[in-house]
């Protein structure tokens, strides 16, 4: 998928005579095996769910029979986990600078609440509802206070040399009671109609086969290009580079898997209704087999509408919050890769003393990573509150806990120093592929709460027991 | 540290404003709210204020912030001001036991107000919960006499999820029986969090292929999250959603078309019921002479209690204008978006 592209392990160094093929291999081609076994726990998940949901209720159309592995259901989990894996790459900084942030879930009330009641209450009346500004003021307005809030949280920890634990400690409770006050507790809806197809609710929020193909083409030349840079750049500086067979398979891989995905999400097809609606709003002919009642096409062929909609059939493409999720990825990877301000951060986390006598200005490090981490949580604002099409101050409870465990599950170590950011998205799909699952077993909430916690603490015991093993 | 200081605050607070408010005589109400982050808990204390201070008595409330070792901290400070009556809306219904036996040893009356705990010596008073179940299923009933059934369950931890689920399950139990209503969908919604119903609605949908006719949503909030799912699908407005509390936005719902009935539990009555049996228990009245009062022993451990059951207003398409009517939303609100000629109070 997508965010493979800046893959780059910290698995290197020497290899030991004493190793298989299979590992010299890996370490060859400088993969992250920690990476890959994720990869391979997901898909087992993934297969395991299909499979139960086709004992349970056979006739799904997944790969397996049941009705986990179909586009549809895949399309929506990505969907699902936007929202907790845009927060959870700030996180993985937050983390690795050996800080928390336990307020994201109260900030991301505070952010939607206020930004609905703008769009709502404020924008709504004075430039008029549908007005087309509307939906870019209140995204603005969202990064904004996310960010604001976010660096009041760093100038306290850094410069009032509060612990950050307790910073957002306070945050989390006094957020929350913020939120209720902005609006009183009531729900605010409906949100700007432009502003709602940024969560992604339904195909209409997504941008069709056309650009998705244009979209996953522009990746694989990405994908190209990002490795034969860094070919490059290893022979500049005179580093060994990869075997070329190496190279060639980052490309081929990472190409299939962006253009499977792409496959995946384009063979959704519009529900039946949806595609009839619009083509009754558009004028489009729909074929035969249709009845006409009242002057609208109703199609009442119950299951099997879309036979009795041939003809009419909508590929949807990518979700926009899915495109904002991998976007933000890939800015955040880089961020942390690329630019001084990422290696300081992990230089920090590794050793705040050496970072400090060696220069780092460690204070308004601290400032800018929970700003950073503040604006993320005002885009992930942003999206949950587009999905759900209202902003109530629920919207965000327990979300840290999550946004943490996405962080963790995904390799991120608590001591500082160490995480990625492609590890933590991964750990979010995870930790929602879970939940989703459970649901479409119709498992009670409650298990699915033993099942996810069970998770958190088994990826970190494995996570050691391999660090160990490297070592 | 923060929070003690904050309380001892409070408290100190309270204390010299009802020191003056006691020496001016007459009755003193107070009353524990286990939290101020619902909307609903406002009204409610306006209510109660306002027969409270119209017959010139004094009202005083603590907020215990969703902490039941909060509230059994309030309810001592609130004993030491020595009220007449107490009412306790409780955090954790068994957690509060304790403080209410402390209530009853200081020769206090104690009220539990919409949350039961099972305290023979208290008065219950609260909407029909298990009734509000039951007029979902009426009203669902009416427009779905059969198909596939979809329900939404509250927090699996709140004990009104479950009487709502019990009265459900009370009015389908024939058509159940006889195949002409199946359950295809239920799940319980962690924190009634409208986000998680989302979810749940999405994956229910997935699992049946759409093959949802009708979803018994046990509140507003997670009926907004239904209504989402369900419009990802197309099939908002044809499959009918049922919710409870009357929510601004799900009474426009209503109107809209895209929720069936927001069953709604006026709070303004319920203060008001409780604040006249507050202050007739604080002359001495005997609890089974308030009206409306009656024997309950539908709780947990079935402990009899004197109980007054209300009765909720079920908010169809016909009859949002009562909701308009009391006060409790307004005409724009109400009909935003609202095309003409589509809903009677919109016209």
């Amino acid at each position: 998928m997508g965010w493979g592209m800046a893959e780059q392990s910290n698995a290197g160094g020497p290899a030991s005579s004493n190793e298989g093929l299979f590992r010299r291999l890996l370490r060859a081609a400088e993969i992250d095996t920690r990476m890959l076994g994720m990869l391979a726990a997901l898909l087992l998940i993934w297969v395991g769910f299909d499979v139960m949901s086709a004992i349970l209720r056979p006739g799904g159309g997944g790969l397996f029979g049941g009705s986990f592995l179909t586009s549809r259901n895949l399309w929506i989990l990505l969907v699902q986990t936007s929202v907790i894996a845009v927060m959870t790459t700030g996180m993985v900084l937050v983390i690795v600078l050996r800080q928390i942030d336990l307020s994201v879930g109260s900030m991301l009330s505070v952010v939607a609440v206020a930004t609905g009641v703008l769009q709502v209450f404020e924008l709504g009346p004075t430039l008029g509802v549908g007005h087309p500004a509307i939906w870019i003021i209140a995204v603005i307005f969202a990064i904004a206070l996310g960010a604001a809030i976010g660096m009041f949280n760093g100038v306290l920890i850094a410069y009032g040399q509060i612990p950050s634990f307790i910073v957002t400690l306070g945050g989390l409770i006094a957020f929350s009671g913020a939120a209720f006050l902005i609006a009183s507790g009531v729900t605010v809806a409906p949100m700007d109609k432009t502003f709602k197809l940024i969560g992604g609710n339904g195909p209409l929020a997504s941008i069709g086969p056309m650009w998705s193909w244009v979209l996953a083409a522009v990746a694989c030349v990405g994908i190209g290009i990002a490795t034969l840079s860094g070919r490059r750049r290893r022979l500049k500086f005179s580093f060994a580079p990869k075997p070329v067979w190496a190279d060639v398979l980052t490309v081929v891989v990472g190409c299939a898997a962006v253009l499977g995905t792409t496959a995946v999400v384009n063979s959704y097809l519009w529900p039946a209704r949806v595609a009839e609606r619009f083509a009754v709003e558009n004028n489009i002919p729909i074929p035969a087999g249709v009845e006409n009642r009242a002057g609208l096409a109703i199609c009442t062929a119950g299951d099997k509408v879309v036979t009795c909609l041939d003809g009419l059939s909508f590929q949807t493409g990518y979700p926009i919050p899915v495109l904002i999720m991998l976007a933000v990825g890939l800015v955040m990877t880089f961020v942390a890769r690329r630019t001084r301000f990422g290696r300081y951060i992990f230089a920090t986390g590794g050793n705040p003393e050496a970072a400090e006598l060696a220069g780092v200005n460690t204070k308004r490090l601290t400032v800018m990573v929970f700003t950073l981490m503040g604006a993320l949580v005002g885009i992930s604002a942003i999206i949950a509150s587009a999905r759900l099409d209202a902003a109530t101050t629920a919207l965000g409870t327990l979300n840290e806990l999550y946004v943490i465990a996405a962080a963790v599950i995904g390799g991120t170590s608590l001591a500082g120093g160490i995480g990625t950011i492609y590890g933590a998205i991964v750990g979010a799909l995870l930790m929602q592929s879970l939940q989703s699952g459970m649901a479409l077993l119709n498992v009670d909430s409650a298990y699915t709460n033993i099942v996810v916690g069970i998770v958190l603490v088994l990826a970190v015991f494995v996570d050691q027991a391999y660090r160990r093993r490297v070592k | 540290m923060k929070f003690k200081i904050l309380t001892l605050l409070a408290g100190a607070l309270l204390m010299s404003a009802t020191s003056t408010a006691v020496m001016a005589a007459g009755k003193t109400i107070a009353v524990s709210w286990k939290t101020f982050q619902e909307e609903r808990w406002k009204t409610d204390e306006a209510a109660i204020k306002a027969v409270v201070e119209a017959a010139g008595d004094t009202f005083i409330s603590t907020d215990a912030q969703g902490s039941a070792q909060k509230q059994a901290a309030d309810i001592e400070s609130l004993i030491s001001q020595k009220p007449d009556v107490i009412l306790v809306v409780a955090f954790d219904s068994d957690a509060i036991l304790p403080s209410i036996q402390k209530i009853s040893d200081a020769g206090i009356k104690s009220i539990a107000y919409d949350v039961q705990f099972e305290d023979p010596n208290a008065l219950y008073i609260t909407f029909d919960n298990v009734g509000v179940g039951r007029i979902m299923a009426q009203e669902m009933l009416k427009v779905k006499p059969e198909g596939r059934y979809a329900f939404i369950k509250g927090d699996k931890g709140d004990p009104n999820a479950t009487f709502l689920f019990q009265g459900q399950m009370e009015v389908l139990k024939g058509a159940m029986d006889s195949g002409k209503v199946t359950n295809v969908c239920e799940t319980f919604t962690d924190g009634w969090k409208p986000d998680n119903a989302q979810k749940n609605m999405e994956q229910c949908l997935t699992s049946t292929n759409n093959g949802v006719d009708a979803v018994l949503s046990e509140n507003d909030g997670m009926a907004s999250g239904v209504v989402a799912a369900l419009d990802a699908q197309g099939l908002a407005g044809t499959v009918p959603v049922t919710g409870q509390d009357g929510d601004l936005a799900a009474i426009n719902r209503v109107a809209l078309g895209t929720q069936l009935v927001s069953i709604w539990k006026n709070s303004i009555d319920l203060g008001t019921v409780a604040a006249k049996a507050a202050l007739a228990l604080a002359d001495g009245a005997d609890p089974t002479t308030i009206e409306g009062v009656a024997k309950f022993s539908g709780g947990k451990n079935g402990v009899e209690m004197n109980a007054i059951l209300l009765a909720p207003t079920p908010i169809t398409k016909d009859n949002i204008q009562v909701a308009i009517d009391a006060g409790h939303i307004t005409k724009e609100q109400a009909c935003a978006g609202v095309a003409a000629g589509t809903v009677p109070a919109c016209n």
